[in-house]
Parts: structure tokens; C-alpha cells; sequence
């Protein structure tokens, strides 16, 4: 293997056997008796990749994708059925934290257990801990036992460990969610810095942490590699997986409603929108809001029944569902009174769409008819879209100010009048 | 990297036998205490309740007293490990499926603590032999050449049975009637010699028969060890170890399934 590859995984498989009687799988363990009696699971189907060194290799997926069991598979805690892990250099892995940690013993004594798990001896336990104990900022609960320690503490101080083992390559498992903000930010400095020597594999779920840390991504669906390459490229796929109807192509990115099930909807049913689409400045659908720009929101509704005085409206709502902004074509199209049956409209809202905080948003749109105070909801969905915002972490409030610009103006000297 | 091996045993044994008393008032303390009341129990009930008198040797309750506590001690060092052993893995599922950790260490760890428990123990043992007895004999000083064996097979089967138990889970409710049987169907509360000689060959099928013999001989009787019969154990002994490695070794990558 050249020294250039920290991690090649070779056509790495893993089929999980389940067998009614332990003894079965016992002797399949042993012997290798008893295949014909189990019931086999393939969790990943053969795959293969290679992580260079220096390199940051982001893993997404769904929940039950197979990314756990990739990482235990690297890590060397679950054996591949087929295939085969190269890894070249020391690992240290997170996969959950405090794995090692002994709740009975006190934090300085788990340090010493798990550093020593990593390999290191007494001396160099000795030498780390002062900077161990000055990354967890834990204090003087490092002498209390750790099952007295808040779920905060406990990543802290297991992170930190991991920080100071001195691992080529570090493997990381959905770690930093557990952390408050402050402390997820000290975490992505380190692995900032560490990237910088070694090699990261990162599983998050959070796909802004995976863009912003990684150089490549991996997305797993079902046990097998549906994408690889640019973090940013395989991030915006991954989401665009969400909608209905993404795959058919980049012309028609947007949520086909139609035939939606389950959504949260109502109405009379007597209009029904057929299709709604976020699209940027460029006409591609938006899924990931880097920055402000213009976009245009387009609702397709089609008439079953004469529609007289009809009204499109929308609105955004961040994860909680709290409502940011929304506006509707009562005023914006004063001259519009009508929709025959049968017949289908789009409406399109261009507007200037606001930097928005890093998180998930979701698009509500009805189409009813009547006036503001008196109307008829012929048909509303709760969360016709979805995207996703991505902004400096920093970012306090809602959305980033644009234009911003701070200057210095001279309020005259404090000279005391004699 | 064999330094690193040891420093981790080093560390998990001690957290093992620490581990034990954390919280207690008397601490490390009650290592000595547990073998001390155990020992005055067995002299009171089998000497002044039960009249038994140990059939060689001195016939005093000292005597009887110590020469039961010496089988005690040997049993309980191999059902500390034994019964112990079909859980480990199960109880510490967090090295298996979170960390790479070199599992076997795991029921290692479990003899290196029982091996401290053990040695305590026979502390308290010369110590009361020297008192009540006052005799101390310098055969004791060979009893490192009997334990290191005992301490190989003990290490074997546990290995055995920590890699077994994780399939067979019924392990955990069976082996403690074992490790009872063992304890009767060895000479514990009675010299071998107490059997006739038609049974006595029997009685040599449980390793125990031997270890405990051996082990009054060089504490309680001064006796040299029997050297071919030593050599033997100690070849049965490495062979057992190595038995355990393998089948530990083979059976470890299917942990992480199972668990």
C-alpha cells in the first residue's frame, strides 16, 4: 500500500447472520458450520474507497445506512464478512463516547484507562494531562467519580482524550452532538488543526459540519456508496435525496405534490397544487442557502372546479415551524380573478432571499380564493419544501445583515471649556 | 508494545481489586478481613460444632482449620475465575463494539485480580500457621512454582469459557453448580486420603485434587514438591492456555455480532 493512503477499504462487505439457536451460530463461528441455518442481513453490500493521507472524508447517510458499521469495520471492531481494511497508521475512534470510561472511577482515573486503551504509557499520560484537563474545563470534577458527571462532561473530557492520544488517523461518530456550542466550536478547531497532519473520517448527520470540515464525502444509502466525491456536491445530492422526485433530473428539482402522502395537508380539494419549486438565481433548485441571493418560489395549482378570486400564498418557517416571513398574491396580482376548471397556473414569487442561519427551513404554500378577511382554503401544505441554510456559525439571530459596513466617526475632542 | 500490554493488565487489575472496595469505609482492608472471619467460621463450625478432626497430621482445630482453609483458598481462586468468566465479555460489551482493545486481556485481568485475592489470603494463611502453629516452612518458599501453573490453566478455561459464553448465554446459570461440584468432589474439607483407595484415582480427574494436595504439602507440611508430578501439571497447564488462546482467538471476531 503506498504511504499516501491512510485507509483503503476493498470491497468491504458485511452480512450479519442471524441465527435461532445460539449454538448454530457458535459452531458457525468455530467451524464455519450451519450457514443453511441462518438468516442472513447484508448491512453493507461490497464497497470500496480509499482515504488519502491528510485527507477529511465525510460519511452521510440515513439512520441504518451502514455507516456505524463501516466505521466499526475501519476501526477494526467489527470483522467484514468479505473484503478487506487497510489502515496505515494509529487510529483513535469516538464512535460513542466514553466507551472506555468506567462510571464508578473518577475522571482522572478513566484518563489514565483510556489513554493507556490508546497506547500510551504512564510518562506520556503524565505529560498530556495538564492539556487534557485544560481541554475538558471540567475543574475539579475530574476527582468525582464519572457517573457524577453531566452527558456535557462526559464528551468533553472523553473528546479530549482522543485530542491528546496523538493518532494519525481520527475517526469520529456523531460526537460533537452532544456538546453545547461552545464547546462543538472548540472541537471543530481542533479537528481544523488537526487536519492540517492527520486524517479525519466524520460521520454527522449534520450536513453543514460535513461540508465545512470535510474535502470528501460518502454518502451511503442501504449498505451501498451512492455517491462519492466533493463534500459540497455529495452534501447537496444527499439533501436532494429528500424530495419525492429529485432523481429525474436537475430541470425538475422540485417537490412534485401531487400525489403526495402524508404531508400535512387540507382544503376543499376544489384546487389543488401540483407542484411547488425553489429555484436560485440560475434556475436550479435550491437546496442548500449559502447566501443571500435572488430566488423564485414557483406554485403549479390546477383547478377542478371554477375558481373565482384566487389567492397563492406562502410562507418559511424555520425548524420549530416559527414563521419568518410569507406573502401572498392578493396585492401582488391585483388583476388575476380567475381559474377556469381544468386549468393549470404556476405563480412565481422572486424575491430576495435573506442569508439564513445555519439550520432547516421549510416552505408552507396554499392556494385559496376570497379575500384577505373572507376565503375559502381550497388546498394548504404545512411543509411543501424543505432546504437547508448554512451561514457562519457565529451568526447570532436569524438571518446575516448584508451590506454591512462599521465606520469610525470623530464625536470631537472631550476638551473641558475653562 | 509488550510493555504497553503489561502497563494495561497492570491497570486494569488494579482497577479490579480497587474497584471492589470503592466506596467502602475499610477499603483494601477487607481483602484481609473477608479470609480472616472466613477462617475463624470453618475452625468454629467443623472443629467445635461438627467434632471433625483432620485424619493426618496434627489433629488440633488449628490444624483442621487451616488445612481446610488452604483448599478453600485454591477453590476460590479458580470459581472467582470460573464462574465469572461466561459474562465477561457481555459486562464489558463496551470494549468489544466502542474501542479496539485486545479483548483477551479481559478474563486476564479477572486471574491477575483473583491471583491478588488469592495470595492476600494465603498471607493470612502463614500468618495464622505461624502463630498457632509456629511453624513456618521454607517449602513455602516453592509455592510460586505451583501457583504460576494454576494460574495458566485457571487463565486457559477462563478464556474458554469467556469466548463461549458469549454464544451460549445458559453458561452463566451452569458453571457455579460446576464450580460447587468441584468443591465437593475435591478434597477441600477432607484429605484425599479420608477416600478409599478405589476412588481415590477419580478424585485426580479434578486438577483441583492435585493443586490443594500440593498446596497443603509445601505450606502446612513442609514438603518439597513432588517434581515429575509438577512437571506434568505444568505441561497440562500451558497446553490448556494454549487451547484457550485458540479457541478465544477464534471465536473474538464474532463478538461485536452477537453482542
Amino acid at each position: 500500500m503506498s504511504s499516501e493512503v491512510a485507509i483503503r477499504v476493498d470491497n468491504v462487505a458485511k452480512r450479519y447472520r442471524i441465527f435461532a439457536r445460539p449454538f448454530d451460530r457458535l459452531l458457525h463461528q468455530l467451524f464455519g458450520l450451519r450457514e443453511s441455518r441462518c438468516e442472513p442481513f447484508d448491512a453493507l453490500h461490497e464497497l470500496g474507497f480509499t482515504v488519502r493521507r491528510g485527507e477529511t472524508l465525510g460519511l452521510i447517510g440515513r439512520n441504518g445506512a451502514g455507516k456505524s458499521t463501516l466505521l466499526q469495520i475501519i476501526c477494526g471492531t467489527l470483522t467484514p464478512s468479505a473484503g478487506s481494511v487497510s489502515v496505515n497508521g494509529r487510529v483513535a475512534a469516538l464512535l460513542e463516547l466514553g466507551a472506555g470510561f468506567n462510571p464508578e472511577f473518577t475522571g482522572r482515573e478513566n484518563v489514565y484507562m483510556n489513554a493507556a486503551i490508546y497506547g500510551l504509557d504512564r510518562a506520556a499520560i503524565e505529560r498530556a494531562l495538564p492539556s487534557i484537563l485544560a481541554f475538558a474545563e471540567i475543574g475539579d470534577f475530574i476527582d468525582r467519580p464519572v457517573k457524577t458527571y453531566s452527558s456535557g462532561m462526559f464528551v468533553r473530557l472523553a473528546f479530549a482524550v482522543i485530542a491528546h492520544v496523538r493518532a494519525d488517523i481520527l475517526i469520529i461518530d456523531e460526537a460533537l452532538a452532544v456538546g453545547d456550542v461552545y464547546f462543538t466550536q472548540k472541537c471543530m478547531r481542533f479537528l481544523k488543526r488537526f487536519k492540517e497532519s492527520g486524517t479525519l473520517v466524520f460521520v454527522s448527520h449534520d450536513v453543514n459540519a460535513v461540508i465545512n470540515l470535510c474535502d470528501r464525502a460518502v454518502w451511503l444509502d442501504r449498505g451501498r456508496i451512492a455517491r462519492q466525491g466533493p463534500a459540497k456536491e455529495v452534501c447537496e445530492a444527499y439533501l436532494g435525496s429528500f424530495y419525492p422526485d429529485a432523481d429525474t433530473g436537475d430541470n425538475d428539482g422540485g417537490a412534485n405534490v401531487a400525489g403526495r402522502r402524508g404531508g400535512e395537508e387540507f382544503g376543499t380539494g376544489s384546487a389543488r397544487i401540483e407542484k411547488v419549486e425553489l429555484l436560485d438565481a440560475t434556475g436550479r433548485p435550491l437546496t442548500l442557502l449559502l447566501a443571500a441571493g435572488r430566488v423564485e418560489l414557483r406554485v403549479r395549482c390546477r383547478a377542478h372546479a371554477d375558481i373565482a378570486d384566487p389567492i397563492v400564498g406562502f410562507f418559511v418557517k424555520d425548524r420549530l415551524g416559527q414563521y419568518l416571513f410569507g406573502q401572498n398574491s392578493l396585492q401582488l396580482l391585483p388583476g388575476w380573478t380567475r381559474i377556469a376548471a381544468g386549468a393549470s397556473v404556476e405563480v412565481g414569487f422572486a424575491f430576495h432571499m435573506p442569508h439564513l442561519a445555519s439550520g432547516d427551513y421549510s416552505i408552507g404554500v396554499s392556494v385559496a380564493a376570497g379575500s384577505q378577511e373572507k376565503h375559502v382554503q381550497h388546498h394548504w401544505i404545512h411543509d411543501a419544501l424543505h432546504f437547508r441554510a448554512q451561514a457562519d456559525p457565529a451568526l447570532t439571530g436569524w438571518f446575516a445583515l448584508e451590506d454591512l459596513e462599521c465606520r469610525l466617526h470623530d464625536a470631537g475632542s472631550d476638551d473641558v471649556p475653562a | 508494545m509488550l510493555k504497553q500490554y503489561l502497563y494495561l493488565v497492570y491497570q486494569m487489575s488494579r482497577r479490579e481489586i480497587v474497584g471492589r472496595y470503592r466506596g467502602s469505609m475499610m477499603g483494601l482492608l477487607w481483602s484481609f478481613a473477608s479470609p480472616l472471619v472466613m477462617l475463624a467460621v470453618y475452625t468454629f463450625v467443623f472443629s467445635v460444632v461438627f467434632r471433625v478432626r483432620w485424619q493426618t497430621g496434627g489433629g488440633d482445630n488449628a490444624s483442621f482449620a487451616l488445612n481446610l482453609f488452604a483448599g478453600v483458598i485454591a477453590h476460590g481462586f479458580f470459581a472467582e475465575c470460573f464462574n465469572r468468566s461466561p459474562a465477561l465479555i457481555a459486562e464489558n460489551a463496551g470494549y468489544v463494539k466502542k474501542v479496539v482493545f485486545p479483548l483477551w486481556m479481559i478474563p486476564a485481568t479477572v486471574v491477575v485480580a483473583a491471583m491478588f485475592h488469592m495470595l492476600v489470603s494465603l498471607l493470612v494463611l502463614l500468618v495464622c500457621s505461624a502463630l498457632y502453629l509456629q511453624q513456618l516452612h521454607l517449602a513455602v518458599l516453592a509455592l510460586p512454582l505451583l501457583l504460576a501453573p494454576y494460574a495458566l490453566l485457571v487463565l486457559g478455561v477462563s478464556w474458554i469459557f469467556a469466548a463461549l459464553g458469549v454464544y451460549l448465554r445458559d453458561l452463566a446459570q451452569v458453571l457455579p453448580v460446576v464450580t460447587t461440584v468441584m468443591l465437593f468432589m475435591a478434597p477441600v474439607f477432607y484429605p484425599v486420603e479420608a477416600l478409599p483407595e478405589a476412588y481415590r484415582g477419580w478424585m485426580y480427574l479434578n486438577p483441583l485434587t492435585y493443586v490443594i494436595g500440593e498446596m497443603r504439602a509445601l505450606l502446612l507440611n513442609g514438603a518439597m514438591p513432588q517434581w515429575a508430578m509438577l512437571a506434568k501439571f505444568t505441561v497440562a497447564a500451558l497446553l490448556t492456555a494454549f487451547a484457550g488462546w485458540k479457541v478465544f482467538r477464534k471465536a473474538q471476531p464474532g463478538f461485536a455480532d452477537v453482542l
